[in-house]
């Protein structure tokens, strides 16, 4: 927890005749990251040369490469069907017997699928060449080759006449018109440059004999026979892989594995007679690694844990997280890795992510949409990484609807309780069917006396209905105090723990230098202001100069912070103003909030308080419709405030993190652990 | 004297109308011209942000992270248009 897993480094050393047993080990445990040996980097190598392949790889590769083109040639969905598992000795057998022919088969109808596709395309090529000309009943051959005659055609802006002696066909059409004109080839140039004036397009004249009509009708049933026989070709090509997509999938990844471990020996450092692997394991399973290669290799083979040096190694980092915070690591990846040394952050971020989200989302009607969504989508979207989001989604929604019960709201009305922390709603549209009582309203028509009329009335009496954006906007400072806080903290142990000499101490007093100009600017501001929800210290007995002891303290707060931060860096002096814009932009939590609120409100107005309340009153036929406007308004507004929410409730959370928490502490950038081996998918043992 | 008290009501309701009004129009403009701002500011760094991650995806990330930072100054001017208009 909030550190990655620990890693050793392990030195494999045995003689070629053992290398496949090693590779064939290492592979099945999949978890020795390989550090890729690069020729004359290291001195203590000096001479070592990078290992050649395995015997019978080459092969092995280009079968592969074969078998891949197949694959992707082919639509990718029916492969994704295939559920169950075939034992890799059974396949392996078969490998140069049955493969072969599938191939072949699938390669024929491929081909002849492409080929087929092509010669429609080229058919329509020629259908739309000769489309122009369709009007024209002269053959299209008497219309080229005259040596003395020059046939322009193409489409023209308007009909027009030309003076030089021609014979011309004219084929209106809704703007201009087609033209056909032969003139003496001698005055072809003046035609072409009159014609030109006019808007002309040239339109070569299709290699063809007899008239365009009967060419494209040629055509047309050439056409339409390629595209029967594609259909039948493509049916074929279906039947051919849907029979053997099992297998033809469980024989790509035998392959792959098959040249993943022909090829590894491309990483490992090698000599004459013996190979050296050099890599990473995690910490735990050391042991497990080591007994079973000494077994493989019957103990001819020497393994050494060779201590880890943090400054020069680079370690891969596996992230170590309980599993609800697993998901987050999704968003620890687009932002960068952690560092193997410092802090890994995943677990904050997995708690303090949903918190945020449920703040700005804050209903209970809404919350239960994003659970369905991440629920339903689960079915839908494919992959690891959308798996992971949508867990991330559920987490954030459970904390929207726990919001919401706190803020009191389902889909921007009020539920029959008061909010029990600061009230958000804005009151748009108040009064006797409007936004905030509307839905009470509506049910206090329909059912007299019920206790929702009851509690509205009371409500109104009691609150007025007013949001307390002052008590939001201080609690939302707050939380951004707190939060950069944390980050500052972090940041004192990762400089403790990576920094050294007086470099650390002064990177160490930097970030309390940030933390007492922060918090100094907040006692002098609070000594002088009163302001709700904090505490009130402007009554403080006053010591010197007017000021009480509170601003002193703050003053000197802040003056002792720029020297700390000063002494590690005095161009850092210009970030001082982010403290402020840092802890203010935590308001988002609020305003971000409080706009998809007004957005619900407004629709609730627009659809019931203007549009079906008033209909209910007295039904009439043209009521009636009105009120389906109404529902229909209520949907539209309430499916986009449901996209801005996501949106926006997602964006913003998980940018506060970024820009305001990680800036503190986080540098990232570490290196993926990326064990030698397959998760399997289609095939065992 | 009725109709002179008459009269200063109506004006005193109406210089609240008014002030509600400019309230309104403030709030308005904050939301407006920070919108502006924030998108000016964004449109630069949109731009270099697409073209860094077509060169490389990795890049995703970290180009997030700086085309939503002048987000900022438009929650500054909603907050301020809320404060206004609320409270």
């Amino acid at each position: 927890m909030l550190k990655p897993k620990t890693m050793s480094r392990l030195l494999i050393v045995a003689s070629k005749d053992r290398m496949e047993a090693v590779i064939s080990e290492l592979y099945r445990f999949n978890l020795f990251h390989i550090e890729e040996f690069v020729e004359g980097a290291r001195e203590e190598y000096q001479g070592f040369k990078i290992g050649s392949p395995l015997p019978g790889a080459g092969e092995v590769s280009g079968e592969l490469v074969k078998l891949r083109s197949i694959i992707s040639g082919t639509s990718e969905e029916l492969f994704s069907e295939t559920q169950l598992k075939v034992r890799a000795s059974d396949i392996r057998g078969t490998l140069s017997s049955r493969l072969p022919g599938i191939e072949h088969t699938i390669e024929t109808l491929l081909t002849e699928r492409t080929k087929l596709e092509n010669l429609i395309k080229d058919y329509e090529q020629k259908i739309e060449a000769l489309k122009p000309f369709v009007p024209i009943e002269i053959p299209l051959e008497l219309l080229r080759d005259y040596e003395n005659v020059s046939v322009i055609a193409g489409q023209l802006g308007r009909e027009m006449v030309l003076t030089v002696p021609n014979e011309s066909e004219f084929i209106k059409e809704k703007q201009g018109g087609f033209l056909v004109t032969a003139v003496p080839k001698s005055r072809a140039a003046e035609v072409e440059r009159t014609l030109l004036d006019a808007a002309f397009q040239e339109v070569p004249v299709p290699v063809e004999n007899g008239t365009a009509a009967i060419r494209t009708q040629y055509y047309e049933t050439e056409k339409n026979k390629a595209a029967e026989h594609l259909e039948t070709v493509k049916k074929d090509l279906d039947s051919a892989i849907k029979e053997n997509a099992n297998y033809l999938v469980a024989c790509e990844e035998l392959l792959t594995t098959d040249v993943e471990k022909a090829e590894a020996p491309l990483r490992f450092i090698s000599s004459e007679r013996m190979f050296i692997a050099e890599g990473w394991v995690p910490s735990q399973q050391t042991h497990d690694i080591i007994s079973s290669l000494n077994r493989a290799t019957a103990e001819h083979i020497y393994i050494q844990e060779i201590p880890v040096d943090l400054e020069h190694d680079s370690v891969p980092v596996e992230y170590n997280n309980p599993n609800f915070a697993k998901p987050t690591e999704l968003f620890m990846d687009v932002y960068s890795r952690p560092n193997y040394t410092e802090i890994d952050p995943t677990l904050l971020v997995s708690i303090v992510f949903p918190i945020f989200f449920g703040m700005i989302i804050g209903d209970i009607a809404y919350g239960l949409i994003f659970l369905i969504m991440s629920l339903v989508l689960r079915k839908y979207l494919k992959g690891e990484s959308g798996a992971l989001l949508l867990k991330t989604l559920r987490n954030a929604s459970i904390s929207s609807i726990f919001f919401g019960i706190l803020f009191s709201e389902f889909l921007g009305f009020e539920c029959p309780w008061n909010p029990l922390i600061f009230s958000r709603h804005l009151g748009i549209g108040g009064g006797e069917g409007g936004g905030g009582n509307a839905f009470l309203w509506l049910l206090g028509t329909l059912i007299p006396q019920n206790v929702y009329t009851i509690h509205a009335a009371t409500q109104s009496a009691a609150s007025g209905g007013g949001a307390n954006i002052q008590g939001l906007m201080v609690l939302t400072i707050w939380i951004g105090l707190f939060h950069i806080t944390l980050g500052r903290v972090l940041g004192i142990i990762n400089h403790a723990k990576q920094d050294h000499g007086s470099h650390r101490i002064k990177a160490v007093f930097a970030n309390l230098g940030w933390l007492f100009v922060m918090w100094g600017i907040l006692i002098a501001i609070l000594s002088k202001f009163v302001i709700p929800y904090m505490p009130d210290i402007s009554t403080l007995p006053v010591v010197a100069a007017g000021l009480n002891i509170a601003t002193i303290i703050g003053g000197v707060l802040v003056v002792l912070g720029i020297i700390f931060i000063a002494r590690d860096s005095v161009l850092e002096i210009i970030e001082l103003p982010t403290i402020i814009s840092h802890v203010l932009s935590y308001a988002r939590l609020m305003a971000v909030g409080l706009s998809s609120v007004a957005i619900a409100m407004v629709t609730n107005y627009l659809a019931i308080g203007l549009m079906i309340a008033p209909q209910l009153k007295t039904i009439t036929p043209f009521g009636i419709l009105v009120i389906i406007g109404g529902i229909f308004v209520f949907l539209i507004g309430h499916v986009m405030n449901v996209a801005l929410g996501l949106i926006g409730g997602g964006l913003h959370s998980i940018r506060l993190h970024y820009v305001e928490f990680f800036t503190k502490f986080y540098k990232g950038g570490g290196k993926k652990y990326n064990p030698f081996g397959m998760k399997r998918r289609f095939t065992e043992d | 004297m009725a109709d002179v008290s008459t009269a200063a009501t109506l004006t005193i309701d109406m210089i609240h109308a008014q002030q509600a009004g400019l309230k309104a129009i403030g709030a308005g403009l904050a939301v407006g011209l920070t919108g502006v701002g924030t998108g000016v500011a964004e449109m630069g760094i949109g731009a270099a942000a697409v073209g860094a991650i077509a060169e490389n995806k990795d890049f995703f990330g970290l180009g997030l992270l700086f085309t939503v930072i002048p987000e900022t100054i438009v929650i500054f001017g909603l907050v301020i248009s809320l404060l206004l208009m609320f409270s």
